[in-house]
Order: C-alpha cells, then structure tokens, then sequence
C-alpha cells in the first residue's frame, strides 16, 4: 500500500527499473506521461511543461520566472492526485523532490555514471573523458534546476532512503532490493502519513491555481484549511487578499482561508517613489 | 449476544488529553483508563492486559516508544497507537518499525482516533 519514487541521472534507466518494480510488485505506474494529462487539465502546451523540467527560467529561453512555477505547480498538482491512489511506482517526474515528509514514500536514487560514460563515449564517438565531463555537466544541470525549482539537491544521495549504484548491482537485483525494501513496515501508510500527504495535495492543488494568475505565493494546508503567503504593495493588499480567498476558496476541498501578506517593498517603492 | 467490550489504556501526561479523550471512546461502550505517568501505566498493565494503547512519544522518564516496545514484549495482540505533537518522518517511521498499530499527529478529531480504533477493534476479533 505504499509508494516508491524512483530517480536517476539517466531517464531509460529509471524507467527500466521503475517498470520491472511495478511488474513484480503489481504497482500503477506513473510516469512521464503523466504530462499529457497535464498539458490537457490545465491547458497548457506539452512542449513547455516538458521544456519546464529541463532548463531553469530565463527570458532569453522565453520561460519567464512566473511561466515556469506556474507549469511545475501544475505538475505537482497532477502527481498528488494521482499520488492518494497509492500503490504507485512513479518516475520520470519530479515527485522525489516535492512529495517530502510522507513516511510512506519510499524514495529511491539509483546511480549509473560508470556504465552511462562508456555507452555515451561509444554512442557519440567520443573519448572516455570527454564522455565523463559530459555527464559531469548534466550532473551540474540537474543539481542547478533541482536548486532552483524545490530548494534540494536532486544529486544529494541524503535526500534518498535508498541509493544503489547500477554499476555494481545488475537492474535485477536492483528491481529485488527495491521491492524487498518496500515491505519495510516503516513504509506503510499511517494515519499520519496519509494525512501528510492529502494535505500536500490539497495544497498543490491551491498553489497551481493561484500560479495561473500570481505570483510569490506559499500555500499550506492542514485538514480543510489553507494558509497562504504573498506578497503585496499597501494599495494592492486588500485586492489581492480577496482574489485569492475566492480563487482559493473555489477548490473543492478547501472550507477555509487565512491569507499572510508580506509587504513587497519594491511594489511599495515604485508606488510612492518620493 | 452482547458484544465484548474493548479496554482501552491513555497515556498522556498531559492531563487534559485523557480527560477529553475518555468520554469521547468510552461513547461507543468501550472501558477507558487515563494514566498520565508511564510507570503507572505500565505497573497497570502488568496486572490486567489491555487490548488497546494510547500513547504520547514526549513524556518524562518513560517515552512512549518505550512504552510501545513493553506493552509489546507483555502483550503482542494489543494495538499500541501513536499520539504526538512532534510528527516527524523519522519518528512515524520508527514507531511503525517497532510494532505501532498507528501513529496520529496531535491535533486530532476524537473521530480520527475512534476509526483507528474501529480498524484495531476489527483486526483484533478476526
């Protein structure tokens, strides 16, 4: 009754494992194209949900800052539904560095830089060191955006409860310990954990939504409540307490609304520049 | 035939926790015992088996995952739930590993406690 999130530096070989632990363990699968749903729910074009995982905001990229939480709050938003189904192997998306502080969600990180530089060196035609720096860049890109995006360190193995180096254990054996590691009883849903979770969920939900349309917004929930922080100027405050309790309170599940603003002192400078 | 009734234990130090908590299960005809010290509980227990445990994690000299580990050791068919104001992670997962039956962040709804016990009471009768 449990969830595993799988991540790896190589998206073929987390889905390789991730489907041989699904297949043992009769698992749903949840996986990248989950992003079609996401394109399709929230209206979005795929090209640019997908091109919001890869790179960090840049105007030069035309991904503006407001674009790109928008488009990963939404995918966030697709996981946790999906995610109270439970009984999920999940890959490709990424749910290990948002879904955090759910016991029942087992994370796993598996590593392949020994075998990927050979067959990228062989792949490309190029030399074993070149190979090497490329991946190296990838790893520095990856720890980039995963900063940027969630405030982790996607390449961190401390953020993982299980790390296990594919260039030492074959993806059998891999696939084994996994699933052994999963009937752990410190990986079954609680009453605590499952709580965790939908409150995250409700939270996404909420954040995705205000996204749409805001910015510098902080969502929490507990139970049926939601707690928001923004930003505002002192002419905007009132405006924008009201737009998001009926954006807010528009969700199914939410039946309350606390709103925090914080002043934005550049809103406020610009407004009373003397 | 009457259906037996269940005997529940409360350990809290926090005095007002078992006080609200007792009317609240004993609603459904359960018989409740409130302790605000482990030792008491424990002592209690040693005496008469209880087939449900409530616990808090933070208490002075005995916390409740000793607690969980002892009511265990005595009795492996109670169903030891977990009660704290301090939920983390690592402490849920910990207290799953040693035998809890649940774990439940403080504040909860006395409804969220009795359907973890109707869930214990179910798997204690099949």
């Amino acid at each position: 009754m449990s969830i595993i999130i799988i991540s790896s530096d190589s998206k073929k070989i987390e889905e390789d494992i991730a489907e041989k632990v699904a297949a043992v363990m009769d698992y749903n699968r949840l996986g990248p194209k989950l992003l079609t749903d996401v394109a399709a729910n929230y209206q979005i074009d795929p090209v640019k949900l997908r091109e919001a995982l890869e790179t960090t905001p840049s105007v030069f990229k035309n991904m503006p800052s407001k674009n790109w939480r928008h488009y990963l709050s939404c995918i966030e938003a697709e996981v946790f539904d999906r995610l109270l189904k439970d009984n999920i192997v999940c890959w490709g998306l990424p749910a290990h560095l948002f879904v955090t502080g759910i016991s029942h969600v087992m994370k796993v990180r598996l590593l392949a830089s020994g075998q990927r530089i050979g067959k990228i060196a062989e792949q490309k035609g190029i030399t074993v060191d070149r190979a090497e720096k490329l991946i190296a860049d990838e790893l520095r890109q990856r720890k980039k955006w995963s900063l940027a995006a969630y405030n982790l360190d996607e390449t961190d193995p401390s953020q993982y409860d299980l790390v296990i180096n594919l260039d030492q254990i074959d993806p059998t054996e891999a696939a084994i310990t996994i699933t052994n590691a999963i009937e752990y009883r410190k990986f079954q849903p609680m009453t605590y954990s499952i709580k965790c979770l939908s409150n995250l969920a409700l939270a996404a939900r909420v954040n995705a939504r205000l996204l749409e349309s805001m910015v510098n917004i902080k969502v929490q929930a507990r139970d049926n409540s939601v707690v928001v922080v923004t930003k505002a100027s002192n002419r905007q405050k009132r405006k924008k307490i009201a737009a998001i309790k009926e954006l807010a309170g528009d969700i199914e599940g939410v039946s309350y609304v606390e709103v925090h603003v914080k002043k934005n002192i550049l809103e406020d400078a610009a407004e009373n520049p003397y | 035939m009457e259906e037996q009734k269940l005997k529940i234990m409360v350990i809290d130090d926090e005095n007002i926790v078992g006080k609200r908590l007792k009317p609240a299960l004993e609603k459904t005809g359960d018989i409740v015992e409130t302790f605000e010290e482990g030792e008491k509980a424990l002592a209690r227990f040693d005496k008469e088996p209880f087939d449900i445990v409530v616990t808090d994690i933070r208490m002075e000299k005995i916390n409740g995952i000793e607690i969980l580990e002892r009511i265990l050791a005595k009795s492996s068919r109670t169903k030891v739930i977990i009660i704290t104001g301090y939920a983390t992670v690592e402490v849920a997962r910990e207290a799953l590993s040693k035998g809890a039956f649940d774990f439940i962040a403080k504040p909860f709804k006395p409804d969220d406690l009795r359907a973890i016990i109707a869930r214990a009471s179910k798997e204690l009768k099949s």
